[in-house]
């Protein structure tokens, strides 16, 4: 196994992770709230990508639409379908706080995932939808594998930008106010419910692009891809990094991604063993993000740098 | 009519068993003041043992099941003195995120031992008794005795003995019950073992009425945090209520729609209600 391949991988989805973490650093850390339906917004983007993407249903296909239009028309839609969704569920939410909102989101999630998987008009239903229509990278002389990781870092990139222009400006201001003192913001005339939704509504557009993205290297939207398990991993990534900075959003995906990697790629004798190391797989970051979360890393970083 | 009032009591039957599964769940956030994420794992956690020692190495059910539910408690109270003790300052929505990785662990373990596959218990057939058209089996009259036993015998404990005094005041005020003399290690001991034991107890209810599959525990989540979220996250009559009202909304859908959109109609339930009364139907109107 040579090192270039999964240099690549760990580039390719840890950058496309690195924008749900990012996003979820404003909800979180910026915002003060705790989404825990991320992979709602990210399955809604790559959704809509596929179907505004996916050739008209033929033979044994169960979904209805299929607009066979050109991939920058699905990734604008990615944006769209994702930003419309989280009016839809921020909307009635946002009043709701801390753990009320946690589970929320969450069970709006679910009730996505489930319509996902039950609905097969949608998107083909638990079949889902294949060989999502892509851009050649070949054209601009890249590679496949170079071109989707160079497309997910530039993504990444950009969000990472837009995010601390945002912060930085006097509405990254009036969050901040929002998340410290509420009633003093509210008695400047800040609306902290809109602000709130603001934010909410905000971070979700580059998720969405991100599902678009997921959907072009992957080839395929199918519920099994979108569980709870990708916001789980969101939040671990989140934690790892230490959830202030955007450098720490950014290097905790690509290091949850890189792990991953690492054990995806050690090549097992039998379905057994492979079976076995995922699940140790799942144990080690269960415990890392436990003892991250426990000595909290980062933060006595910060404070040591400001003192 | 016959059918409709049989997916009722298939209802009452998966209420008692969310029941069952919920109220440790709920427990929990009541006196430790979080959602754990993981408890149903220990769903997982209790039903595999059960069934390592019923089939595994040939026990009979009874003693697998008591061996199962002790083993659980334990396991409950050891994550709950290493991991959440000493994080318990700073606040519920790090010790929710930590309980995701509790959850992960737990799964983890559960799956390196056990393997993917599905499994059963080595126990009779269910006997199914029949009365005025309608049918339940013994397996099903037993989840709704235990539900009801279960739950009489925590608000028992809660309200009646000292232990359960000093339980409630730990979770209406945990600095002002220190300063009273309550040791607040061993209520929370206590409190870790009991929600453990019931999830434990559900976890061998589920290996009793389904089959197990090492995901199983997760599908449970949904259904958990449905009924604890409706029920106010955190009264006991609330959860029972709550259970009831999901079990059988859940079950009579299925008279109209097809039974794949079950935890659709859970969520649906929940969001409705959380749209008109945001603190859930026991809520009180705090924060």
């Amino acid at each position: 196994m040579t090192i270039y391949p999964l240099v690549l991988a760990t580039l390719t989805f840890g950058a496309v992770f690195s924008v749900l973490t990012l996003s979820l650093n404003l909800q979180y850390a910026r915002g003060g709230m705790i989404n825990f339906g991320t992979v709602a917004y990210f399955a809604a983007g790559a959704y809509a990508y596929a179907i505004f993407t996916q050739e008209p249903p033929s033979g044994l296909d169960q979904y209805w639409f299929g607009f066979d239009l050109p991939w920058y028309i699905g990734l604008l839609a990615a944006g769209v379908a994702s930003l419309l969704f989280a009016l839809i569920t921020g909307w009635p939410t946002l009043r709701l706080r801390g753990e009320y909102l946690a589970l929320t989101t969450f069970a709006f999630a679910e009730v996505f995932h489930s319509v996902l998987l039950n609905e097969r008009r949608i998107g083909n239903g638990s079949v889902g939808l294949a060989n999502v229509e892509r851009p050649d990278p070949t054209t601009l002389g890249l590679n496949d594998t170079v071109g989707y990781a160079l497309a997910a870092v530039i993504l990444m990139l950009v969000t990472a930008y837009v995010f601390n222009r945002l912060l930085k400006s006097p509405f990254g201001r009036a969050i901040d106010a929002v998340h410290d003192d509420e009633i003093a913001a509210q008695a400047v005339g800040k609306d902290d419910a809109r602000i709130r939704l603001q934010v909410f509504i905000i971070s979700a557009v580059p998720i969405g692009f991100a599902g678009a993205l997921y959907a072009m290297i992957t080839t395929l939207v199918a519920p099994a891809l979108f569980t709870a398990e990708v916001t789980f991993f969101v939040w671990i990534a989140l934690a790892l990094g230490g959830e202030k900075t955007i450098i720490g959003a950014i290097l905790g995906a690509m290091a949850l991604v890189l792990f991953q990697e690492i054990v995806g790629a050690i090549p097992f004798e039998t379905v057994r063993a492979a079976q076995i190391a995922s699940s140790v797989e799942e144990i080690v970051t269960g415990i890392l993000f436990i003892i991250v979360l426990r000595l909290r890393p980062w933060e006595k970083l910060a404070k040591r740098a400001a003192a | 009519m016959t059918l409709f009032l049989q997916f009722v009591l298939t209802g009452v039957v998966t209420g008692s068993f969310l029941i069952l599964a919920t109220i440790g769940f709920s427990f929990t956030r009541r006196v430790e003041g979080f959602l754990n994420i993981a408890h149903p794992e220990l769903l997982g956690v209790s039903a595999f043992t059960t069934w390592g020692l019923n089939v595994m190495l040939g026990w009979h059910i009874v003693p697998s099941a008591v061996v199962g539910i002790i083993f659980t408690a334990f396991v409950g109270l050891i994550i709950g003195r290493v991991v959440y003790d000493p994080i318990r300052t700073l606040g519920p929505a790090i010790l929710l995120i930590t309980s995701v990785g509790v959850h992960y662990v737990l799964g983890g373990s559960v799956d390196a031992l056990v393997g993917t596959g599905i499994r059963s218990l080595d126990i009779p057939l269910a006997e199914s008794y029949r009365f005025w058209g309608l049918r339940i089996t013994n397996y099903q009259l037993l989840v709704i005795v235990f539900a009801a036993l279960a739950t009489t015998g925590l608000a028992l404990f809660l309200n009646k003995t000292p232990m359960g005094l000093a339980i409630r005041a730990m979770s209406a005020n945990p600095e002002l019950a220190a300063s009273r003399g309550i040791d607040v290690k061993s209520t929370s001991r206590i409190t870790w073992l009991i929600s453990s034991g019931l999830a434990g107890l559900a976890g061998v209810m589920l290996a009793v009425i389904a089959t197990l599959s090492t995901d199983i525990a997760f599908h449970q989540i949904l259904q958990i945090l449905a009924v604890a979220i409706l029920a106010g996250l955190g009264s006991l009559y609330a959860v029972v209520a709550a259970g009831l009202i999901i079990g059988i909304a859940m079950d009579v859908s299925v008279f109209w729609i097809p039974a794949g959109y079950r935890p659709l109609v859970a969520f649906s339930v929940v969001i409705l209600v959380l749209m008109f009364r945001p603190e859930g139907l026991a809520g009180k109107k705090s924060r």
